[in-house]
């Protein structure tokens, strides 16, 4: 079980900070920090730059988004910002729109 | 890991975990448990539970609030407020009934909406 879950009808606007991981089902505005994963289900809508050591998307984002480890886009995840990780995976069905910088 | 078991139809239980803070506003249907902190504002249709160590600076609208932590801001629920053994509470209480254990420390008004016996109405057998 997630350490925070922000579950579905529950809508944050402002700042998320944790050190633990993140599930996110409902909405969030604003920034989003974790020093663990952040998990974006299906059927959230955040709002928010995030920075993560991992993140999964099956909801929407907008806003930039920055891992220490990975990025993956799961089928029906939709991305529109910037990305900036060591490791990104669009899976088939995953919609994105920005840059990407693999810090190559 | 104890878990809230209850849980409204319209929406899940959130859960803010421990190392975890928020710094805004909350709204929404469900429950939500804290046990990290919480400043801003919070507006329930469901319950708010702030376990042991949950920190919360805001004011907070909700149908119950359970309180093991900490909460610095005026509490107004639609149904009970249970202030647990544990609980420091400073602010203004307001709920259908008020429960305050002892050992908690609380400061404030409170405020229960509830209906006084006719005997101290003073409108009984006149």
């Amino acid at each position: 079980m997630a350490n925070t879950v922000i579950a579905q009808g529950i809508t944050i606007e402002g700042e998320l900070t944790s050190e633990e991981d993140v599930v996110i089902q409902g909405t969030l505005r604003g920034k989003l920090v974790s020093k663990d994963t952040v998990n974006v289900e299906s059927g959230a809508i955040v709002e928010a730059d995030i920075a993560a050591s991992s993140l999964s998307v099956g909801g929407h984002i907008t806003g930039n988004v920055t891992a220490s480890d990975r990025v993956d886009l799961m089928p029906g995840g939709r991305l529109i910002g910037d990305v900036k990780a060591s490791r990104l995976t669009i899976a088939d069905g995953a919609s994105f729109k920005g840059n990407v910088d693999m810090d190559v | 890991m104890a878990r809230a078991s209850s849980s409204t139809s319209h929406g899940g239980s959130a859960i803010l975990g421990k190392g975890a803070h928020i710094r805004g506003r909350i709204a929404g249907e469900g429950d939500l448990r804290v046990e990290g902190g919480i400043s801003g504002d919070v507006a329930l249709k469901g319950d708010l539970f702030v376990s042991d160590g949950g920190e919360v600076t805001a004011d907070i609208e909700a149908k119950s609030v359970v309180v093991e932590g900490t909460i610095e801001g005026d509490i107004a629920a639609t149904d009970t407020v249970s202030i647990r053994a544990s609980a420091r509470v400073s602010g203004a209480i307001k709920g259908s009934s008020v429960s305050i254990e002892e050992g908690a420390a609380v400061q404030g008004s409170i405020d229960a909406d509830f209906e006084l016996p006719p005997e101290l109405t003073g409108k009984a057998g006149r």
